[in-house]
């Protein structure tokens, strides 16, 4: 199928360079110390952290200068088209895990927190595309409002190259699954420093370069659009307090 | 629930306010806290309902299949919960931490269910001896506040009520395969007949009284809690007691007899905000897009 | 502003996904009309003052088009009248979906800037875009969307519009045939037409009219309609069949009409005829299938026309091609028993080679599968990587055929390599033929001895040592694997003593052994051209059991003490020893047997092998043995590149028939020796007689000559056939053989046990009782038959399998399978090398006219063995340049005053058609007799010509041929004869 159509739309109706819709909501619930719902598009994610907390489990495992991070990826059995099995525990929640730990860990100022643990559980409510991304944006919020220091956003964004020569930027399932390659990006939007990079199919390593700036530049309004939401999460929280917002 | 630790004087108060039918939180004892409770809100299900019972926050999602009826039950369809305690509600659920309260909850789900008043199972046949549909229902727990039994039940229920299983217009064999005929109008869709379908309601015994809806605190006082499974029609389905305590006949009898009430009370009030909320979506559809809330309000 | 799209979708497995999309509105999205003043359009597509040419709507407009305007009246558009016209994206992504070729045809129109043709994207449109309402169906929805379209246009170029009057204002008009959609349009204030009515209003375009489809068949709801009736449940099958409603039996399907096929009734002798779409109702060669009988008044006849499945993907109809089998609804005497297909019992779906056929439109992942054998019908695939595959010959399995799809769905299995590469075609050859090719395995292997290999002792007490005797073998040049060799001496009492001496395979291959298993699967050797599968490993075949020269081997002897006149005085069998003084060919006997000089054992030997030889012959045909002909070939391969240089037909020579000869009479001897021991479970080979109706055909070509050919016993029949000469056309008899050879059943290895003695009976070879015993190397039989002779002179054990008649019968079966697949794998690899000689050569040959039908001549060419169609009809499309007119009474074809008839002789040139890469096809065209206008002028030499020169399909007459596909009869012979 045409991922692009020759008016220069795709299947769904955006425009190749555009975002799927994103909202979001910090603080959803009461028990972790931090919470954040985000959808990006039909992709939604609930992001949830523990912590700085004891080391659970063996003391062994504890760092001496620096907080240990573990991560939880896990889709929900309905969150797919066709029914998935086991929600967690096969090889490839645990590979998102591991992504998803090296991620974060690259942002949290661990070094703050000797010896205790973090942790950070993402659950999948519903898959359409750019799951790994919406984990990691909603972690970076849910991080916020655990009140945890990290040294700036962490935002992942995917990009993909429709016929050859188009760059796409965060596909959805049905582009995903199109044959096309897939390129994903964890990068820090205000300092531009990539953590994470992974990419399928194989495409010309002349296009490597336009595609990773798209995929950057997505990054770039990710956080953009984050940014707001935290605000206004602050904002109306500390509304009671008569907190004052300095635009700066 | 682990992690949750409360010191003597605290399970003396909680004991005192049992017995004086004034809860912690000001409830008497057969009161039940406020509930949010929203449907359709995963879209790739056939079926969603979330409910937020104070800090209990329920997510379920329906999901149907075609599959072969059992040989020796050719025109029924069949029906299949799974529950998984999401590592969000605790970091003590992480990996396999929240399967054994999970399969105890799905297990008293599916004991629940099992009468065929509480839901007739032939009307998810398709093709007898051939073809069946079959339910899943999938239990997300994402936080637990107490009472997770009761949540649960009515989560499951406006879900399945919510559901939209597709319409098949004709089945016919060709060979030894069946074909099926959808209709793919979105608006034709069969609906599951929930009316009786029970809802658990557990009653968790403090001291000498029993109480409805425990929190979480309450929960580690109790020494044993019966939870009953009561329909709209007064039918209970199944009973199991839960906890290490021990009744006194006469005690459960009462229980009984106040559970069924409550039951059939909550049955009533799920039944009215489930069609009050497909009341408003049916008026709300001439606009062009429907607001869902899911967990942004 | 977003919006979801929700939709059911079915899966593989059967389950139903419920797939959600978003759907994103914008407001970025431009009317393209040059004369709008809100959009910024940097190049507007449609022009500013659109001319009107209708009498009807003479104010200038645009216009709408319907989807089925668009899906039927594809050819008016193509038209350069129709200009500024509006394609809603609803309608495009429709037209998509129903049918690609015409939506390629869409584009291209599209793509044409001089047209001022405008896709507008509606339902990305956030004033556009509508949602499907409750009781709407898909079509109404969509019509409702085109529609909201046609609106807002109106009203969006109102509004830039303000400053010109109202009769010069650009109006949006809207083509449909549909009538409610028309009502409703009308309803809703917008200008609407049907098509008819446009173009009939237009001025000065009469030809337009004429392109506009006349038949509007109903718009379907779905096309995804049911094409073919329902198979019934197995149960039910089951209950016809056995109440005798229903009846069973194996489809086997026409290759030359892809509608056509017969059904082979087990217990009837009559074959059922099936046709048409309905009537096949997805059978697939080879299945076995439960049918119903139709009433005797809708019984027909096999059609004698050619009809393949030519076209492109319609899509999922059925075309009705009633033309076609209209035609054969002969007279009533010619029609046999039709049924139809009410069930499918079991499948005998296999993996099947072929080539991609690409669909015109790029990017998607369904294509059609050509298979390889013409058999089966095309299947449905989705791949991925269909320009690379494109170019390659691939391995497709079938799924299911779903009712609605007009072909079987499947999947791709793997790829073999380029098409027309030789061991790519080689290949094919032997995955369709069924022939297993893989190497030996580790544990077929271990089976072997290991060398060096002496005889010991204990062998030589064992076995009778011949090592003293002047034995020779006689086989074809290169041949490695020697089976059989001969001796004969002369006795004091003047009798003579002649020894045939079979390798010893039976010693080597022992019962059980995953060595037996490996060569009881494979069951034959198979010959190719350039290759030789080989039924046991190289080590036994062309060595420890090969009868080599001044090699010592074991053998299996059978020793005749004959009469000077070659009457058998006594037999006798047993296991030997020997050492065979000379490999020779059939030249080098010939030559030894003619040249008066030698006068060595081996000499002398040959020569009186030579004499008993003819006297056993003759003996033979007086009996009524039959000698038939084939036209056989040999390539002569290129060393280096393996390529074919040179094609000769066989010669047969006096050694050949000597040896042939002396082999007959081993096998009947064995034959004869094992029934005694094991009348249950020996196994032999018989020839049924054929019945009356195959000989038809023979007949009545003997008849149009004037010659009677008898066919009530074998004698009379080789006697009609030997009278049949015609003087002036000294290769009649031969071709009157060849038919004749085309009458025969096959000859079948069967077990002792489960016929009848008199059934025992070889036709062909006019004896009562017959085995195969000479070629235990390449046979599988022959060593169940050596196994069995052991048994009775004691020099070995039996073992259960052996005596057991049921295993004895399904190992038959196995062996009759193989054997017919060999013999087909051959021929195939034969007329692949044909093909390859030809390309690029351009030769005159001389034929003689075999057949004569409704819209060809089959035409023979003995000098290749070759047999193809020269077509006198045009195929469809093409414009006749010759007028033949067919007499079915006579059998002949008449065009002018020059008259064709079977048996009559013709020059035509030979050339290859590669443009259908799967089959190429050996063009024939006339040379002689000249017919002006239709024949061709003759190539003095084979004029090489460069392979792109040649536009293949392009020829006048389109004649093709499709080479030497003798339809199972008996078997042309590879070394000697086999019967």
């Amino acid at each position: 199928m045409d991922l692009i159509s020759d008016q220069g739309l795709r299947l769904d109706g955006r425009r190749p360079n555009e975002l799927r819709k994103i909202r979001c909501k910090l603080g959803v619930f009461n028990q972790p110390d931090g919470s954040a719902y985000l959808e990006q598009g039909n992709t939604k994610v609930l992001a949830a952290v523990y912590g700085p907390h004891e080391i659970r489990g063996s003391r062994t495992k504890a760092l001496h200068d620096q907080a240990l991070i573990n991560c939880q990826y896990s889709m929900a059995t309905f969150s797919t088209g066709e029914r998935k099995r086991r929600p967690r525990g096969d090889r490839k929640s645990i590979e998102m895990s591991i992504h998803l730990r090296q991620a974060l860990q690259a942002v949290i100022k661990t070094e703050l927190y000797a010896r205790s643990q973090i942790d950070i559980f993402v659950e999948v409510l519903q898959a359409d595309g750019g799951n790994y991304c919406t984990c990691v944006n909603a972690a970076t919020l849910a991080l916020i409002d655990a009140g945890i220091p990290i040294t700036e956003y962490m935002v992942a964004c995917t990009a993909s190259l429709a016929n050859g020569e188009t760059p796409l930027v965060d596909i959805s399932h049905l582009e995903e699954t199109s044959g096309g390659p897939n390129l994903t990006v964890a990068a820090m939007p205000m300092s531009g420093q990539i953590v994470l990079l992974e990419m399928s199919q194989r495409f010309h390593l002349d296009h490597l370069d336009k595609v990773m700036k798209h995929a950057l530049r997505g990054c770039q309004e990710i956080k953009a659009v984050l940014d707001k939401a935290v605000r206004d999460h602050v904002a109306s929280a500390g509304a009671a307090c008569n907190w004052e917002f300095k635009t700066d | 629930m682990a992690g949750m630790l409360l010191s003597e004087a605290e399970k003396t108060f909680i004991l005192r306010g049992a017995e004086s039918n004034f809860r912690v939180d000001g409830r008497k004892r057969l009161d039940y806290r406020p509930m949010e409770l929203e449907t359709d809100v995963v879209s790739h299900a056939s079926g969603s309902a979330r409910l937020r019972l104070a800090n209990t926050d329920v997510l379920v999602g329906v999901k149907t299949e075609i599959d072969t009826p059992f040989p020796g039950r050719p025109n029924e369809g069949k029906l299949e919960f799974f529950v998984d305690c999401s590592a969000n509600a605790t970091p003590a659920f992480e990996g396999r931490g929240g399967e054994e309260l999970g399969t105890e909850i799905s297990n008293s789900l599916s004991r629940a269910y099992q009468s065929s008043y509480a839901f007739d199972l032939s009307t998810l046949c398709i093709l007898p001896g051939q073809q069946c549909w079959k339910l899943y229902i999938d239990i997300l727990i994402l936080e637990c506040g107490g009472n997770l039994f009761d949540a649960v039940s009515l989560a499951v229920k406006a879900a399945l009520h919510n559901t939209r299983v597709p319409l098949v217009t004709a089945a016919a064999m060709d060979g030894a395969q069946v074909e099926l005929h959808l209709s793919d109008d979105p608006f034709e869709s069969k609906r599951l007949d929930v009316s009786g379908v029970p809802c658990l309601v557990t009653l968790c015994k403090i001291g000498d009284h029993c109480l409805v809806d425990p929190t979480a605190e309450e929960e580690v006082c109790s020494t044993a809690s019966i939870v009953l499974a009561v329909s709209e029609n007064a039918f209970i389905t199944s009973v199991f007691k839960a906890g290490v305590g021990s009744f006194l006949p006469q005690t459960l009898h009462e229980t009984f007899k106040e559970g069924q009430e409550i039951g059939i009370e909550l049955n009533e009030a799920l039944k009215a905000a489930l069609e009050r909320e497909e009341k408003e979506r049916e008026d709300n559809e001439k606009s062009p897009a429907i607001q869902r809330y899911g967990f942004l309000k | 502003m977003l919006t979801t799209k929700t939709f059911l979708k079915k899966t593989k497995r059967g389950n139903i996904l419920k797939i959600v999309r978003e759907h994103y509105l914008r407001e970025d999205i431009w009317c393209g009309s040059a004369l709008c003043d809100k959009c910024p359009m940097s190049e507007p597509v449609l022009s500013e003052n659109p001319e009107s040419a209708s009498e009807l709507f003479s104010f200038p407009h645009y216009i709408v088009l319907d989807t089925c305007v668009v899906v039927h009246q594809i050819d008016v558009l193509e038209e350069k009248t129709l200009c500024n016209v509006i394609i809603p994206q609803t309608v495009i992504e429709e037209v998509k979906h129903q049918s690609s070729t015409i939506y390629k045809r869409l584009k291209d129109i599209i793509g044409n800037p001089g047209r001022n043709f405008y896709v507008f994207v509606n339902e990305h449109h956030m004033k556009t875009y509508i949602e499907r309402q409750r009781g709407e169906t898909a079509n109404d929805r969509n019509d409702r969307a085109i529609r909201k379209t046609v609106a807002w246009y109106q009203s969006h170029l109102a509004s830039s519009q303000s400053g010109i009057n109202k009769s010069e204002r650009v109006q949006i008009l809207l083509l449909t045939n549909d009538g409610k959609n028309k009502e409703l349009a009308a309803k809703e204030g917008l200008c609407v037409a049907s098509v008819r009515e446009y173009i009939q209003s237009l001025v000065g375009c009469p030809g337009l009219q004429d392109k506009l489809a006349v038949t509007e068949p109903e718009r379907d709801g779905n096309a995804r309609e049911y094409l073919f009736p329902p198979h019934l449940p197995p149960s039910l099958i089951h209950d016809g069949i056995k109440s005798g409603k229903l009846l069973q039996g194996t489809f086997y399907a026409s290759r030359e009409n892809f509608l056509e096929g017969h059904v082979n009734v087990e217990g009837q002798e009559k074959m059922i005829l099936l046709q048409g779409h309905a009537g096949l109702n997805r059978a697939v060669d080879g299945d076995s299938v439960a049918i119903e009988l139709l009433p005797e008044d809708q019984w027909s006849s096999p059609s004698d026309i050619v009809l393949q499945d030519e076209e492109d993907d319609p899509g999922d109809i059925l075309d009705d091609r009633t033309e076609a089998l209209s035609a054969s609804r002969a007279a009533s005497s010619e029609r046999i028993p039709t049924g139809r297909v009410v069930g499918i019992i079991r499948r005998k779906w296999r993996q099947y080679c072929g080539i991609l056929q690409p669909s015109p439109v790029k990017d998607t992942v369904r294509h059609i599968f050509v298979p390889a054998e013409r058999k089966i019908p095309k299947i449905r695939i989705e791949t991925r990587q269909s320009e690379v595959l494109a170019s390659q010959r691939i391995i497709v399995a079938i799924d299911s055929w779903p009712r609605h799809s007009r072909y079987p769905s499947g999947h791709f299995v793997r790829a073999l390599g380029p098409i027309g590469d030789k061991d790519t075609e080689n290949e094919v050859l032997l995955l369709e033929h069924d022939v297993p090719h893989s190497q030996f395995s580790e544990a077929v292997n271990a089976c072997l001895p290991k060398l060096p290999w002496i005889i010991t002792d204990d062998d030589v007490a064992e076995r009778q040592d011949l090592r003293h005797i002047d034995v020779c073998s006689v086989d074809p040049p290169g041949c490695t694997d020697i089976d059989d060799a001969l001796h004969c001496r002369f006795l004091d009492n003047g009798h003579v003593e002649v020894g045939v001496h079979i390798a010893d395979v039976s010693h080597f291959i022992r019962p059980g052994t995953a060595l037996d298993k490996e060569a009881a699967l494979r069951a034959t050797t198979v010959y190719l051209v350039d290759k030789r599968i080989d039924m046991v490993p190289e080590l036994l075949s062309s060595n420890l059991c090969s009868l080599r020269g001044n090699e010592e081997r074991f053998a299996f002897s059978c020793v005749w003490e004959m009469t000077r006149e070659a009457r058998i005085v006594a037999t006798r069998f047993h296991k030997s020893i020997i050492r065979s003084r000379a490999a020779l060919t059939y030249e080098q006997a010939q030559l030894r047997i003619d040249d008066p000089a030698q006068k060595d054992a081996i000499a002398t030997s040959l020569r009186e092998l030579n004499r008993l030889a003819k006297i056993l012959k003759r003996r033979r045909i007086e009996n009524g043995a039959l000698v038939l002909a084939s036209p056989e070939i040999r390539f002569q391969v290129d060393s280096e590149t393996h390529d074919p240089i040179e094609v000769e037909a066989k010669k047969l020579r006096e050694t050949n028939s000597m040896v042939e000869e002396f082999m007959l009479l081993a096998n009947i001897s064995v034959a004869e020796k094992i029934v005694e021991e094991f009348p249950e479970c020996a196994m032999l080979r018989r020839h049924p007689e054929p019945p009356v109706a195959n000989f038809e055909p023979l007949v009545k070509a003997g008849h149009k000559l004037g010659f009677n050919i008898v066919t009530s016993t074998g004698k009379e029949l080789a006697a009609s056939l030997d009278e049949a000469v015609l003087p002036d056309n000294p290769y009649f008899n031969t071709m009157l053989r060849i038919l004749a050879t085309r009458c025969m059943m096959q000859a079948v290895y069967f077990t002792s046990g489960m016929l009848q003695p008199d059934e025992f009976f070889h036709y062909g070879l006019a004896c009562p009782i017959y085995t195969h015993f000479t070629s235990p190397i390449r046979r599988y039989a022959d060593i169940i038959v050596h196994r069995l002779l052991a048994v009775c002179i004691g020099a070995d054990s039996t073992y259960s399998d052996l005596l057991d008649k049921r295993k004895s019968h399904a190992l038959c079966h196995n062996l009759n399978y193989r054997n017919r697949m060999a013999q087909y794998a051959g021929r195939a690899s034969v007329a692949l090398h044909t093909h390859l000689f030809f390309r690029g050569k351009v030769q005159d040959e001389e034929g003689y006219v075999l057949f004569v039908r409704k819209n060809a001549l089959q035409i023979l060419i003995p000098k290749y063995g070759l047999e193809g169609t020269l077509y006198v009809v045009p195929k469809k499309g093409e414009v006749a340049t010759a007028n033949f007119v067919y007499n079915e009474e006579e059998q002949t074809q008449k065009c002018g005053d020059v008259t064709f008839r079977s048996f009559d002789p013709v020059t035509v040139q030979l050339s290859l058609d590669r443009s259908n890469l799967q089959h190429e096809k050996l063009v024939l065209k006339l040379v002689k007799p000249v017919i002006p206008g239709f024949s061709v002028p003759s190539s003095d030499e084979p004029i090489p010509m460069a392979i792109d020169e040649q536009d293949g399909g392009k020829c006048k007459d389109g004649s093709v041929v499709d080479t030497v596909s003798q339809k199972n009869k008996s078997s042309p012979s590879k070394k000697k004869r086999k019967k």
